[in-house]
């Protein structure tokens, strides 16, 4: 399970639609408990680098990586996760999300349809199997 | 031989027994993830191609410096230095492949 704020959320959606049509991607920072729930307590926004198909893929910024892992050292927070959006397509996982994919990590994909974030969905790699399951994204004031 | 310190992203944690990063001595970047590997079983399986490269969907960097723009594994290293160890991360929208919660 991931659980994030309805304003945190709102906030990725926002650079979701500002990049729109183009795919944005961002590291989502926080805490895992002991049951390996992520709690998202904020979010940095990293450049794509891939330029000549931004419409379809991303590629992070390794650099921008690195200073999201520097800022946050001397914190008891972690990189728990990654977001990017799905410009006109649905929150699912593609081949290429599963191909690229890293254990341990959330995958929050956020649909973007027309401009509009539309729905978020949070992923989980199964490293044995090579394969992404769904796991729970649970916003403030979830009663699920 | 410089003492530097290793940083360990969260999916190869378990390797290092969730330490989040090691102290180690080397004069290179690759003399020290040989000897990561001699500490922690698996460490160089998962980063390392073949012992002489890093894995293309692995980034290494010595203090703010990627290695693939310095020599790479025989890229040196001085007392103090951080190296980082950062899983590459890329996708795209292209050809959905999913499970439901529950389904194995």
């Amino acid at each position: 399970m991931i659980k994030i704020s309805a304003s945190l959320l709102r906030q990725i959606y926002d650079h979701t639609e500002a990049s729109y049509p183009n795919e944005c991607c961002g590291l989502m920072i926080g805490t895992t408990d002991n049951e390996k729930n992520h709690i998202v307590h904020t979010f940095r926004t990293c450049k794509n680098l891939n330029q000549e198909r931004a419409r379809d893929r991303y590629d992070m910024d390794p650099l921008d990586m690195l200073r999201v892992e520097r800022e946050f050292e001397k914190s008891p927070w972690d990189i728990i996760g990654i977001y990017h959006s799905h410009p006109d397509h649905p929150s699912r996982p593609s081949q290429t999300d599963t191909d690229r994919a890293w254990p341990d990590y959330s995958y929050v994909i956020i649909s973007v349809q027309k401009g509009t974030a539309t729905s978020a969905q949070s992923w989980v790699l199964n490293e044995g199997e090579r394969k992404f399951h769904e796991e729970p994204l649970l916003t403030e004031g979830d009663s699920r | 031989m410089s003492n530097v310190t290793v940083k360990i992203p969260t999916p190869l944690r378990p390797i290092t027994g969730g330490q989040s990063e090691v102290k180690i001595e080397g004069a290179t970047v690759g003399e020290i993830l040989r000897k990561m590997d001699a500490q922690f079983k698996g460490f160089a399986e998962r980063v390392l191609d073949d012992g002489r490269n890093v894995k293309r969907f692995i980034n290494v960097f010595v203090n703010e410096d990627n290695i693939r723009d310095k020599k790479e594994l025989e890229t040196e290293v001085k007392n103090g230095d951080t190296i980082s160890i950062l899983p590459s991360i890329a996708g795209g929208t292209v050809g959905a492949v999913y499970d439901r919660p529950g389904r194995s």
